[in-house]
């Protein structure tokens, strides 16, 4: 995970033991700020709004982030956590980058949405193709769009409190995971 | 608004438990392919690349890129080889990073599974 | 005594700043001298005023005069000591602010000068008059060099019109005024005021109250009493600024003071019904000034509007006061009295300084139309902030002057239930009310008169380049200090007041104004009561000790500056800002059936997607008493003078029968 949170001078002094204990240090305190409580500010950078309509779903009853300790927030100010999804239009970069620097550290980003990862619009005049070619992505998730379901156990990995599994899967069908 | 209510305590929590435990809708979401190796041969592979509406699927040499970030699960690549391709019935597919989301499928052909 | 001789000093210096200007002003150092004398006037009727306030009504002095026209009676009065404390500051504010306005002296200036000089000479003698004659020739001077001062850049016809309303209406007030003034010399046999004060009583009750009518609609002329306040907003945008200043400063105020002149000293004793009167006057004065405040553009004419409404805030203040003197409650008829001259020298200050800051931005960026300004707070900063002090003193908030002033006057509305009689309290009550509603317009007009010219971003290119570098500083910034002084010393000034009233009533206030040092109670110890000093200084701790808290406890890591959440806009254009009219549109749509706006709509074509072009858009308040109450009575003037006119037929022989006529029915009286 890169951290973008405001302790990057961990990260860069030495050995890899040494990384390795300090990427693990800022995981338990990720972990510990926004493991109950964490605020997410959504952002549509040029989205069909599929991905929006199933992130309004996780507010319903039957997903009901909120006794997950998740809130949704309108201001980037009180945010913690902001949810991409879209290509990343070059009209919107000046707001998105506004967005990200309005947000108080530590922060975390998450693209989420085939478009926002790459997938569906190649990078063109109108579009930078994906979220990464302007704000650092902490998580991201796949989908088109996104099941509710995912989208929360995108969440719960972001804050620390699912693994995740991606990295072991295969995608070959027949093998185990 | 009385119906609702009513209707409401006759139905009960309908809130999911995850992830705490699983949550059955799980199994019938749309999912990212998975392939059969032993069913990709070169030529498939080929025409999987060109039909994939989102850049999902390259090929380098002797191995299938498979992009499950760019995957939509729009399915075209399953209906057009249903014998090298099925769906994973995968949901939870958040990588921290961006890598673990590209995989390599060997084709027929390599040496392996 | 002393009191007469620092106005006779004042007066000198007046008369010679007027005969430098009139020598020299086509120089910038004429101009400087003239301007200096002129404030040396100013301090010298400052000083006098305070004099006359503290020492009661002096002797009546007779410097001169002839058989035929009668004799020049002087008098210091202490109900004039106030407003010659408030000339006296508004001619050194004036005094320091025209040299630095006036780059290229020119004919114009040098008269200019001459003639406001002159002026500020009339003031001081209607406020210093003690007989009849003496006043109503210091007024009617006072009231055409005031036509002089308006008519200074006299090119446009709008200047001419402005000024031919403000002549108009002042001449027809005069008339009224003569009437008021013959009716009680006649009936009391005496000339002198306060003969008149004295022998009031001997006069007829019919006649009194018609006196009293006949004054406060002669002197509403000129105060601006609606209906009859139309010269208002059409004389002071055409005047140049310190002209504007004077006038809404002081003139408007010695329509006031006519109107306290007859009310409490020459009758004060009358039936209730006239105090009920004034105060309804008053207060449909404030509300209807302050609704017609809220649609304009112009600065000054929105200004004059706000004018209208402050004298119908004193005006309620005066009725009152003589509602309950009719009831018997003296004390609060002297605080009421007070509370009124208080919020004179209030709004003289914070207007006559508004109007000196509104030529300012005249003067920098070109237009007084709000909508083409914008930021001046930042391009200007020094009178942004003398700007500010008004717009607080204005919109009567604490801890200003306009606040304590504005505060009296309600606690002395409040208590109309001592007058025990139900139908006299409600509308007391209903006053109040009024007044209640217009001071909360009032703030709402003055966010709008402050936020648009001054806030914001520059809405045209002369907005932007607007600088305050050689601009006049000094004359706005001493009535700014004058307002905080009024504010946080509000119990000295409440002392020197007290003891005026004293004189001028009878009613000894100072126990049941200022019980303590700095507590001000409303007449009566079981209401209410304040204490200004205690309010300024806690606003201030408000204010500074958070502040203070924050930059001691402040975290010492590094942080993080980044810019304001502006909600991701890439730029802002000064078209997104509200426009004045956009901001006052609720108000103006509720008060719809005021306005009557007349709506006219053009478009391109008749696309209903309305993309075709530009639309053409234009709404105006219909000008109600101009065209309901004035257009006609000058038609039937008109009508009249056209049934008279063939006797002016140029016939030399027909004019000769007239005088035949006139000698034959002339010795016919004679005879019989």
């Amino acid at each position: 995970m890169t951290p973008n949170a405001s302790v990057t001078e961990i990260a860069t002094t030495a050995t890899a033991e040494t990384e390795k204990a300090a990427a693990e240090a800022l995981r338990r305190s990720v972990s510990s700020q926004f493991g109950r409580s964490l605020h997410i500010r959504t952002l549509d950078t040029g989205s069909c709004a599929a991905c929006e309509q199933e992130i309004r779903l996780l507010a319903a009853p039957h997903y009901d982030l909120h006794r997950l300790g998740f809130f949704f927030t309108p201001a980037p100010r009180h945010a913690d956590l902001l949810l991409v999804t879209g290509p990343m239009l070059r009209a919107f970069g000046v707001a998105a980058r506004k967005t990200y620097e309005a947000m108080p550290g530590p922060k975390l980003v998450v693209a989420t949405g085939a478009c926002a990862l790459g997938g569906v619009y190649q990078p063109d005049a109108f579009s930078y193709g994906s979220v990464d070619q302007l704000l650092p992505v902490d998580v991201w998730i796949p989908g088109c769009p996104p099941s509710p379901l995912g989208l929360l156990q995108g969440l719960l990995v972001a804050v620390d409190r699912l693994a995740e599994r991606v990295s072991v899967l295969s995608f070959v069908a027949g093998s185990e995971s | 608004m009385p119906q609702w209510f009513v209707r409401g305590l006759r139905r009960g929590v309908v809130t999911t438990r995850y992830p705490d435990h699983a949550d059955a809708s799980a199994s019938v979401l749309p999912s990212p392919p998975a392939f059969r190796p032993e069913e990709l041969t070169g030529q498939i592979a080929d025409s999987l690349v060109q039909i994939c509406p989102s850049w999902a699927l390259t090929r380098a040499g002797d191995v299938l890129v498979f992009d499950a970030g760019a995957c939509t699960a729009c399915g075209q690549c399953r209906e057009s080889e249903p014998r090298a391709v099925t769906t994973s019935r995968e949901f939870g597919l958040a990588a921290t990073d961006r890598s673990a989301l590209v995989k390599r499928i060997p084709l027929l052909g390599e040496a392996g599974q | 005594m002393t009191a007469l001789v620092l106005f006779g000093i004042a007066a000198v210096a007046w008369a010679l700043a007027a005969v430098i200007a009139l020598l020299a002003g086509m120089a910038g150092a004429g101009v400087r001298i003239s301007c200096g004398l002129s404030a040396l006037g100013g301090a010298a009727a400052l000083a006098g005023g305070a004099a006359a306030l503290l020492s009661g009504n002096s002797r009546v002095v007779s410097p001169g005069g002839s058989v035929v026209v009668g004799s020049l009676q002087l008098q210091a009065s202490s109900l004039a000591g106030v407003f010659a404390v408030l000339l006296g500051v508004v001619a050194m504010a004036i005094a320091l602010y025209l040299p630095r306005s006036r780059n290229e002296p020119s004919a114009g200036t040098a008269l200019y000068l001459c003639a406001y000089n002159l002026a500020l000479i009339a003031s001081l003698a209607v406020l210093a008059s003690g007989g009849v004659l003496t006043f109503l020739v210091a007024w009617e001077s006072m009231a055409l060099l005031c036509y002089l001062l308006i008519l200074h850049r006299p090119r446009s016809s709008q200047v001419a019109g402005g000024a031919f309303w403000f002549l108009a209406l002042s001449e027809t007030g005069f008339v009224l005024i003569v009437a008021a003034f013959v009716i009680l010399a006649a009936k009391t046999h005496s000339m002198q005021l306060d003969v008149i004060a004295l022998r009031a009583h001997l006069v007829p009750a019919d006649w009194r109250d018609t006196a009293y009518l006949l004054a406060l609609t002669g002197f509403g002329f000129k105060a601006g009493l609606v209906p009859l306040h139309v010269w208002l907003p059409a004389a002071h945008p055409v005047a140049p600024a310190d002209g504007s200043a004077f006038l809404s400063g002081l003139i408007v105020k010695l329509g006031v003071y006519g109107i306290a002149l007859f009310a409490f000293r020459l009758l004060p004793e009358g039936p209730a019904w006239r105090g009920i009167l004034t105060m309804g006057v008053g207060a449909v004065t404030a509300a209807i000034g302050i609704l017609y405040a809220l649609g304009e553009r112009d600065i000054k004419r929105f200004l004059a509007y706000s004018t209208i409404e402050n004298i119908g805030i004193i005006v309620t203040a005066l009725g009152a006061a003589m509602t309950f003197l009719a009831y018997g409650q003296r004390a609060l008829w002297a605080f009421l009295l007070l509370a009124a001259l208080y919020h004179v020298l209030n709004h003289g200050c914070y207007k006559t300084l508004l109007f000196l800051e509104a030529g300012v931005t005249e003067h920098a960026a070109g237009t007084r139309d709000m909508d083409r300004l914008g930021g001046l707070a930042r391009q200007m900063p020094r009178a942004g902030v003398i700007a500010f002090v008004g717009t607080l003193g204005i919109a009567a908030l604490p801890p200003l002057n306009g606040f304590v002033s504005e505060w009296l006057i309600f606690e002395g509305l409040f208590q109309g239930f001592r007058t025990h009689s139900h139908l006299v309290a409600i509308l007391i009550v209903l006053a109040a009310a009024t007044l209640g509603l217009t001071s909360g317009l009032a703030i709402y007009a003055f966010v709008r008169g402050y936020g648009i010219p001054y806030l914001g971003m520059p809405r045209t290119r002369q907005a932007a380049q607007a600088t305050e570098r050689d601009q006049p500083t000094a004359g706005p910034a001493l009535l700014a200090a004058a307002c905080v002084a009024l504010a946080v010393g509000a119990p000295v000034v409440l002392v020197g007041m007290a003891r005026a009233i004293r004189t001028a009533t009878g009613v000894v206030l100072r126990p049941i104004l200022l019980p303590g040092k700095l507590t001000v109670i409303p007449a009566h110890t079981n209401f209410s009561g304040f204490s200004p000093t205690y309010l300024a200084v806690f606003l201030l701790a408000v204010l500074i000790v958070p502040i203070l808290i924050y930059r001691a406890g402040r975290p010492r890591a590094g942080s993080d500056v980044a810019p304001v959440w502006d909600g991701g806009i890439i730029a802002f254009k000064p078209r997104m800002q509200y426009s004045s009219m956009t901001f006052s549109a609720p108000t103006r749509v509720t008060f719809e059936a005021l306005y009557r706006p007349s709506v006219s709509v053009q478009r391109a074509s008749d696309d209903p997607a309305g993309r075709s072009g530009p639309v053409h858009y234009e709404s105006e308040a219909t000008p109600v008493f101009e065209r309901y109450l004035y257009q006609p009575v000058v038609r039937a003037v008109e009508w009249l003078a056209d049934l008279v006119r063939p006797l002016q037929s140029g016939d030399v022989n027909l004019y000769l029968l007239y005088v035949f006529i006139a000698v034959l029915v002339a010795y016919l009286i004679v005879a019989v």
